[in-house]
Order: C-alpha cells, then structure tokens, then sequence
C-alpha cells in the first residue's frame, strides 16, 4: 500500500465525517443527565429522556428504573454532583443555596435547569416542555400533555363538585394549604370551598396552621391526609378529640392520600385528580 | 412584727395572683377562633339548660378547655421550675431552657418518638426527663460548680443546649418521615391538646410540683453558706438533687406536652420577686399561678392573633421574653 493511497483514504474518510457533521449535533442534546427532582425524574422518563438520565436523587423513587443514588435534592453537593461528569443537571430552585450550586457547576462547564416548582397545572405542562426541549422529545412530550389535559377535563367535568367543604390535612398539627397553592389549586379546579382559605391572610406562601376550634366549626364534609404516608391513618382521625362531629367523620369521607403521588407535578398528577374526584363524589 | 407584714403580704399577693389566673383563665375559656355565646359558655359548664348545640358544646370541652387546661400546666411548671433553678445555681439568669434541661428533654423525646413512642403517654415525659436530667448533670459539670459564676454556668448551659438542640436536628435530617411532626414542636404549641395528655401532664407536674412546695422553705436556706445551712438542719446537697430534679421532670414533662416554649421560665419568677420585693422560695405557689396565667394568657393570643391560623405560642413567649431577659442581665450588671 502507498503512502499516496493512504493520504486519500484519510481525506476520504475525512470527508465522509464532513458529509454526515449533522450527525455531530445530537451531542448538544445531554446524555448525561443529573436529576435532582422527583417530578423532574419523572418528566423525564415519561418523556422517552430516561435513558439520558444517569442519576437521580434519593427522593427519585418513580419509575422504579430511575437511576436513584444517595444524591441530596435538598442539599445538592457540588462535588458529588459533579463526580457523575454530567452534561445537564436539574436542580430544584427551592434547594439550599440553588443558585451558588447552578454557578459553581456551570463554572465546571455543566449546563444547569432550575427548576422553579410550578404554582399550576400550566406550570407542568411548561415544565414538560422546557425538559422535552433540552432533551430533544418534544412529539412524545407533546403527546404527553395532551393526554394529560384530555383525562384532567374529564375527570373534572365528572366529579365537579361545588361548595362541598374539604380540609386539606398537611400534618396532625393542623398544617394546610390554601387555594393559592398548587395542590389547593388542584381542589379549586373542581369547585370546591377550602376550609383553609379563610385563613389565607396568615401565611403568604399559602400553607398555614389552622386552630383546632376553626376546623371543628367549619365542618369539612371530606377530608385529605397527605399525611397519611407518615402514619396518620382514617381511624386516627376519627379518634381525636371532638372529631366525631365533623361531617367527613361522620360520613367515613376521610381520604387516605398516596404517598408522593399528591406531591410532585410530573404525569402522574393526573391519577391524583381521579383520586380528589372520586373521593367528592362521595359526598351527597 | 416584720415577719408578720411580710406573710400578710406574700398571702396578699397569692390571692391577687390568684384572682389575675381566674381572669385570664376566663377569657380564654369564653374567646377563641369561634365565638360563642357567653351566658351558654357558663349554662353548659354549670349543666344547665339553654347551652350550646351539640358541636359548640364539643368545641368547648373537648377542644378549648383542655387547651387551656394544658396551658395553665405547662406554665406552671416551666415558671416554678424556673424560680427553683434560680435559687439552687443561685443565678437569677438561670431557666430551663439556657441551662440545657429542655433541649435535653427535647432530644429525649425525640429519640422516645423515633422509638415508636407515638404521642403523648405515660413514657414520653420520662424519655423527656432522662434527657433533661443528663444535660443539667453536664451543665452542671461543664461549669465545674453549683455556684460557679453566672456567665461560665450560662456558656455551658448554652454549649450543652445547642449540643443537644444538634442531635436533634442531625436525626430529624436522617429521618424527616417519622419526625416529621418534631419540627412544628420545636416551636412550642398547644394546637393538639386533649384530656388525655392534660392527664398525664397533670400527674407528673402536680407530682413535681407538690415536691418543690414541700421543700420551699429549705430551699432559702440554699440561699445560706453550706455551714449556715447545716446548722439549720439542712443538708444542701440533698435539697439540691431533689429540686433539680423535680424541676427537671416538671420541665421534661411541659416540653414533651407541648414542644419548647422559651422564656416563661425566666419572665415569670422575676415578675413575682418583683412584686412581692424579696426573693424567698415561700412565694413558690406564686410564682406557679403566674406562669399558669402568663402562659394562658399568651396561648390566648396564640389562638386568636392570627385566627382562624394558629401563630406558634413559643414565638409570642420569646417576643415578651427576650426583651425581658435583656432587661434583667443589664439591671444585675448596673448593680454595684
């Protein structure tokens, strides 16, 4: 073989790179991605983006593929973060000191997305598409939220449920959420009245601490335990103090809620509105 | 002669306190997030006729009363223990809270919690005491004596406290799922009082203060040298151990109740010394109905400030307190 044939050969070869370059652009769409969201993982993987992602944090129990490792989304560590050499890392705006953590790692060369917990279904479905852009799945993601909105219309048509009173139970000290949160937003959508949000003056960011005698007088006829994945159960309820005269109790209208499900703005959101529905439908 | 003024005055001033205590306990009973009718408030507690409905009257009994119930308790005991721990560190800045025992009765309970005991029973307050009892012991010898000077008695308190106050965190961080509720408590709050943990409240703090009153007289001798105090027939150390460690449970107890409540401990017994105008450990009962009232009084507030919300008593107790605490360590140091 002459040395001339094997110049060509490489220009040959050189230029075939040239020809199909294009193909070189898949590269600015992450391939290693750290998760440092629940929700977001979520996204992700019902988006069609979960093999990009490489790890997740300890939090990030669903889908049950999704790489969990010890990682802290709370208190996202620069270091460890950056031992797995991600190209994209997500981290929650309301983590410690997000925006310190998203400078020290763009500095590493590491694209970073805060991610700002939606105040709203919209927020979701701007959050699906914000990840289906950086990953490049926006048919599926598209397809996804329409899917989403079609069985939320439909489930809200169904079980509408106006003025029927709920309380929100967020912890057994009476923490709970008004219908400027996102999940209290979720309860308005379906007409119902809040029992928290007389109190809504107390706490600006929408989650206050009831007193006792207000929720004992304002009678919620159903009542949601999100708290119900820390072990504070129906029979529990029933069992306080004074408790018996709440119409709910009365009625056995306490809802035990999942655990996370009520918790995190990725798709399954959706089976949280059948869950809020059915249980309204209860009411007569 | 003397003697005579100053007992019919010390009786004088339990009464006033008494009569400010039924005030207080008064309005809380008839004000609260729901108004209700006063004449039916005093029907239904009378088992008269013409009360309230059924659901006002269950508000009444089942949630306001043994709130206030609680309140009165946990006031006490943090202000009786106060005085006492005043009188045997014989330093006017000593409380249960700069002297460890409450974030060590909190550690205890936490680590009580965390072992499955759910809710206030019969074993919470003891976890509470054993760790309160272990952070005045290290207090205590952190500081290397019981008269040892105000402000090495006061560091250590504070170094033991915040070295309790940090486990507590560290497995709060480890198991935020099962603690989960630790964290409105570390506030202090009476939002979840029932009958049932007034019970076990009443028989523990009753107990520990039925302790300390039996022993008010030889706590003044306290106030003697060690000789003085033998030639009255007191053995110091003796009295010592057992007020600080009834002051200990009655603490333990009111923080297993209702979570750290700051401040009461300090603010109350210097009011009554105030008032009477001389510090003896006979106004103890006192000084119990103060708290008692000062506590109802701010659980008051706590209920209706921010009604139909709830505003962390703790943080109304620390408003009034802090100040007040500021007050009496710069008066001791204008003293000659």
């Amino acid at each position: 073989m002459s040395s001339k044939f094997l110049s060509k050969f490489v220009i040959a070869l050189f230029s075939f790179t040239l020809i199909f370059a294009p193909n070189a652009q898949a590269k600015e769409y992450p391939k290693r991605i750290v998760s440092l969201s629940p929700s977001a993982t979520e996204i992700f993987f019902a988006i069609g983006a979960g093999k990009q992602v490489i790890a997740a944090d300890s939090y990030s129990n669903f889908p049950t593929t999704a790489p969990k490792t010890d990682l802290s989304a709370f208190d996202p560590n620069v270091e460890a973060i950056a031992a797995y050499k991600p190209d994209l890392v997500l981290l929650s705006a309301d983590s410690n000191k997000s925006a310190e953590v998203a400078d020290a790692l763009k500095k590493l060369g590491i694209k970073v997305i805060l991610e700002k917990a939606p105040t709203n279904i919209q927020g979701v479905y701007n959050e699906i598409g914000q990840l289906a852009t950086a990953t490049n799945h926006r048919t599926k993601a598209k397809k996804l939220v329409r899917n989403m909105q079609d069985k939320i219309a439909k489930t809200i048509r169904k079980y509408r449920a106006p003025n029927v009173r709920i309380f929100h139970e967020i912890d057994n000290t009476y923490y709970t959420a008004t219908s400027n949160t996102f999940i209290g937003g979720i309860y308005k959508s379906f007409g119902v009245t809040n029992i928290a949000d007389a109190a809504a003056g107390a706490d600006k960011s929408g989650y206050p601490q009831l007193t006792a005698e207000y929720l004992l007088k304002s009678d919620p006829q159903v009542i949601f335990l999100a708290d119900a994945q820390y072990g504070e159960g129906a029979a529990m309820v029933k069992a306080r103090a004074g408790w018996s005269e709440i119409s709910a109790v009365k009625n056995g209208n306490i809802v035990e809620l999942p655990a996370d499900i009520p918790s995190r703005w990725g798709p399954r959101i959706v089976d949280f509105y059948s869950i809020v529905g059915k249980a309204l439908s209860a009411v007569k | 002669m003397k003697t005579e003024i100053e007992r019919i005055w010390h009786w004088r001033s339990t009464a006033l306190v008494t009569a400010v205590l039924l005030t207080v306990g008064l309005l809380a009973v008839s004000f609260g997030p729901v108004n209700l009718d006063f004449a039916k408030i005093v029907k239904t507690l009378l088992g008269m006729d013409g009360g309230l409905s059924s659901l006002d009257r269950t508000l009444l009994l089942e949630i306001r009363l043994p709130r206030v119930a609680l309140a009165a308790l946990v006031g006490a005991a943090l202000a009786t223990s106060g005085a006492v721990y005043q009188t045997v560190f014989r330093n006017p800045l000593a409380d249960p809270y700069l002297l460890g025992a409450a974030a060590g009765a909190g550690l205890g309970a936490t680590i009580a919690i965390l072992g499955g005991q759910n809710g206030f029973h019969a074993a919470l307050p003891l976890f509470a005491f054993l760790g309160g009892v272990l952070a005045v012991i290290a207090t205590f010898f952190v500081s290397g004596s019981f008269y040892a000077d105000p402000r090495s008695l006061l560091l250590s308190g504070i170094a033991v406290g915040s070295f309790a106050t940090a486990i507590q965190t560290y497995l709060h961080q480890r198991h935020s799922a099962v603690l989960r509720t630790v964290y409105s408590w570390i506030l202090g709050e009476l939002t979840v009082a029932d009958w049932d943990t007034v019970k076990w409240a009443s028989i523990y703090i009753f107990f520990s203060l039925l302790i300390l009153f039996s022993i008010a007289k030889k706590l003044d001798g306290l106030m003697l040298s060690d000789e003085e105090a033998y030639s009255l027939g007191i053995h110091p150390n003796r009295i010592r151990i057992i007020a600080v460690g009834a002051a200990t449970l009655a603490t333990a107890t009111a923080v297993s109740a209702s979570g750290l409540i700051g401040f009461v401990g300090i603010v109350v017994p210097h009011l009554v010394r105030g008032l009477l105008h001389r510090a003896t450990n006979r106004a103890l009962l006192t000084v119990s109905l103060a708290g008692a009232a000062f506590l109802v009084l701010a659980d008051l507030g706590a209920r209706t400030l921010l009604a139909p919300a709830e505003l962390p008593i703790g943080v109304l107790t620390a408003f009034v307190g802090a100040p007040f605490f500021l007050f009496v360590l710069r008066a001791r140091r204008l003293q000659p």
